[in-house]
């Protein structure tokens, strides 16, 4: 049942990604915005984390059949994914995350090579949960300035994936419970809270970029 | 409080007052862009010069006096910004 989920959350998050990613690129070669560029950068890197996982989960099953799926390539994963939460992030003008000082800056990725990769996946976990928290707070504070309920759907699914992520991180201590399964849920919960105000995005009318491929 | 307006947003503006709002059918001067997108001269002239060239904006010499007309590219091009802006006003951005 849990691998069945897993392989379910994967394909949800990459094709809800890709989805996005896509509108987000058209709407780049459209209008030219660095906001939907970056939107398309972080929705592409959320889509392709996901695939990485859900190919991984594949392989192993029905090439490999080692019975568990390598850490290297959750972490990976997870990795890209949290790249594309830094994007969601950046464009609400995530500033404070930087260290000014050079020192903080230089030392600052040097954790990542003292640690096992089952710690590196905890610490992008963690960093994900704290970017992914960080857009759901500026989506619903931009919700109270424009009453755009699209916002409020897009807050509900950041703030699912970012639950999600949060009981994903915590299942570690407690491996047998129900958290994970229910991490997981929480999450398709979330990708699909995203997708809806992009699915209403009617690209019908747009006379698209000759340039566009 | 003002709002903080990004470049393509007044660009939005710029094309949206000549597209519903213009003083009358022969386009709109660059006195009443200036009144009715709230940006200053020197920059609206710069905005106007770039939109011109892209073929968003058709630049109209009436009566000794330049006056600004969207173009067919300049409605499909604000078609497309309002469509995304809405995009982009889900996820609490602005583009």
């Amino acid at each position: 049942m849990e691998f069945l989920l897993e392989n379910i959350l994967n394909l949800v998050g990459f094709l809800v990604g890709l989805a996005i990613g896509i509108v987000s690129i058209i709407g780049y070669r459209n209008t030219g915005s660095p906001t939907l560029f970056r939107l398309s950068i972080a929705f592409f890197s959320i889509s392709i984390g996901f695939f990485v996982i859900w190919a991984g989960y594949m392989i192993e099953d029905f090439i490999i059949k080692a019975g568990s799926l390598e850490r290297w390539i959750q972490t990976l994963g997870i990795a890209i994914q949290t790249i594309g939460y830094f994007f969601i992030a950046f464009s609400h003008s995530i500033k404070s995350l930087f260290p000014k000082s050079r020192y903080f800056r230089s030392v600052g990725i040097f954790p990542l090579f003292i640690v096992s990769s089952v710690h590196v996946e905890h610490i992008f976990r963690s960093v994900s949960f704290i970017l992914l928290a960080y857009g759901a707070i500026e989506t619903i504070l931009s919700y109270f300035e424009n009453k755009n309920k699209g916002a409020i759907s897009v807050a509900a699914g950041l703030s699912f994936l970012a639950l999600g992520e949060f009981l994903g991180w915590y299942s570690f201590v407690f491996p047998e419970s129900i958290l994970y399964f229910v991490s997981m849920v929480i999450k398709i919960a979330g990708l699909i809270a995203l997708f809806i105000p992009v699915s209403k995005v009617p690209l019908t009318k747009i006379k698209f970029d000759e340039s566009f491929d | 409080m003002a709002e903080y307006r990004t470049h393509m947003k007044i660009i939005g503006d710029i094309l949206s007052t000549t597209r519903d709002d213009l003083q009358d059918e022969d386009g709109a001067t660059v006195t009443y862009l200036i009144r009715k997108a709230n940006v200053s001269h020197s920059r609206i002239s710069r905005m106007l010069k770039i939109l011109v060239s892209q073929g968003l904006l058709e630049k109209v010499n009436e009566e000794g006096s330049n006056k600004y007309k969207i173009s067919q590219s300049g409605r499909e091009f604000l078609h497309a910004y309002n469509t995304f802006s809405g995009f982009a006003t889900n996820f609490g951005l602005t583009i």
